[in-house]
């Protein structure tokens, strides 16, 4: 295990995977709370249109992804405050994104490998630099979510509540679809565009099974992330596998496991007395 | 001097595209008194509250909160409002504490924490709707009347003058609905909240209610008081 520890790629890999797993998941609790779980993985969709404008017009393809999501988390907020962000506008912008991407890509000659690699994640691929760019980008969404934790959480449980006692909603919810792109964009070098919105997703689901609080819920999500994370990658070196698939097919296991272990305690306290209504 | 309203439409005309909702209603609701809507299922009831706490935007006529037309009003701390309960319902866990605690946010601004004083003002409030058990538990695993009380407990939290309900009782047991009407005449007699209670069942507010009005065709009926015991609460009408 030490061995693995001590190798260059591995360790880039690791910084980088457990920072995105980990703090994606603070993210996805507020995006799954206010039912809008798409919202990252139609993000993925629209930086790939991004990365691949970069790679037509030689710039850094963390650049485009971001320009082009920052963009699109407008044009959502728009949608969705006009009530037009129905399920056949999103699916507009978001295989248009994609479609566009692949367009751009192959325009631009760039190999099947690399393509893959931004949607699926390449880790072990990293350089010293792109882990601090995905690191900074971390930084600042962790920064965010803790910063406005409390009026996050107060839109994401009831908007209209929190609207009326003063929240400035329409900002918070833009800064919030603002937060997932930057996710998505961090994500992409490690467990790529397409994954990185299940990291967003499934720890939350997981912990959701087994928390008793929101709190709970976050905290629980972002060590199943970051956990998924090392197990995935270590399952990838040693099984010779995908690293993006395995870390989310490990939370996925996790899930499973929640699940398990959520229904063995609900059926336990139905056996026990109910909290008693006063 | 006279005393505002806390709410009051004047001559209001609502429409959800050409369809319209209501037409040239006018109420007004003083400091300390509860004022029952009620109505049919699609009548307007929800629409006429969601005018009133800014939610919705009105066609025509003016509506003021504390004699503030709601456009520019910003003393939200004021406005305490307890939607249905299937609009509060959460995906995830979110404790008792927590649901309260959200009720701070718009008071406590984007980076301020809470104070002594407002941790003081969410002690009380889970004291007074008898949440204190059950406080740390997930709220969708309580009661709908425990559920209930936790979003009243919210919409205390600020300490409002006004306190907007809608449809409080839906899926409430006997018990909680007792506990929710001493809390509400509590409120309403002793702290002189204006209190806009919308229900489709007479049951929750006779005996409390000043006004009760019906809301048909897009007007507001004027409806029979029943059993209401209290005197009127002292108020200067223009």
């Amino acid at each position: 295990m030490t061995d693995v520890l001590a190798l260059g790629f591995m360790q880039k890999a690791l910084v980088a995977c457990v920072v995105v797993c980990t703090v994606a998941p603070l993210v996805g609790a507020f995006v799954v709370q206010r039912h809008q779980s798409l919202t990252g993985d139609g993000m993925g969709h629209v930086a790939f249109a991004g990365v691949g404008l970069a790679f037509l017009i030689g710039a850094a393809p963390l650049l485009g992804a971001l320009v082009f999501t920052v963009i699109a988390a407008f044009v959502l907020f728009r949608l969705q405050r006009s009530g037009l962000a129905g399920d056949l506008s999103l699916a507009l912008i978001f295989y248009g994104g994609i479609a566009l991407g692949y367009l751009f890509a192959a325009r631009s000659g760039s190999g099947v490998n690399t393509v893959l690699g931004f949607l699926f994640g390449s880790p072990l691929n990293l350089t010293w630099e792109s882990v601090a760019a995905v690191v900074g980008l971390a930084l600042v969404v962790l920064v965010i979510v803790l910063v406005l934790y409390g009026p996050l959480v107060s839109i994401a449980f009831d908007e209209e509540a929190a609207r009326v006692s003063g929240v400035p909603t329409n900002a918070l919810v833009l800064t919030l679809t603002l937060v997932v792109a930057l996710t998505v964009v961090g994500g992409m070098y490690a467990i790529g565009l397409l994954l990185v919105s299940a990291m967003m997703i499934v720890p939350v689901a997981a912990a959701a099974q087994v928390a008793a609080s929101y709190r709970q819920t976050m905290a629980i999500a972002a060590a199943i992330g970051g956990g998924s994370a090392v197990v995935g990658l270590l399952l990838a070196y040693y099984g010779d596998a995908t690293p993006g698939s395995s870390i989310v097919l490990t939370a996925i296991v996790c899930y499973v496991i929640a699940s398990v272990v959520g229904t063995l305690r609900r059926r336990a306290r139905r056996q026990t007395p109910r909290l008693a209504e006063r | 001097m006279s005393e505002a309203p806390a709410l009051e439409f004047d001559q209001v005309t609502f429409g959800y595209g050409r369809t319209p909702v209501l037409r040239e209603v006018s109420l007004r609701i003083y400091p300390g008194e509860f004022y029952a809507v009620v109505g049919a299922n699609g009548a307007g009831k929800t629409t006429l509250m969601k005018l009133g706490i800014g939610l919705l935007h009105a066609t025509y006529g003016t509506i003021r909160l504390f004699g503030e037309p709601v456009e520019k009003f910003h003393d939200w701390h004021k406005v305490g409002y307890v939607p249905q309960r299937a609009a509060a319902r959460p995906t995830l866990p979110v404790s008792v504490d927590e649901v309260i605690r959200t009720g701070l946010a718009g008071h406590l601004g984007l980076f301020r924490r809470p104070k002594a004083h407002h941790r003081r003002r969410i002690e009380h409030v889970v004291d007074v709707m008898g949440l204190a058990d059950t406080r740390s538990a997930p709220i969708n695993r309580l009661s709908g009347g425990q559920q209930q009380r936790a979003l009243i407990a919210r919409a205390l939290v600020t300490e409002p003058r006004l306190l907007v309900l809608d449809e409080p009782t839906t899926g409430v047991d006997a018990a909680a609905r007792h506990v929710l009407r001493e809390s509400l005449e509590h409120l309403v007699r002793v702290e002189r909240v204006a209190v806009a209670y919308i229900s489709h069942d007479p049951e929750g507010f006779s005996g409390l209610a000043h006004h009760v009005v019906e809301v048909t065709a897009g007007h507001l009926v004027d409806a029979p008081v029943e059993g209401h015991h209290h005197p009127t609460p002292t108020k200067t009408r223009p």
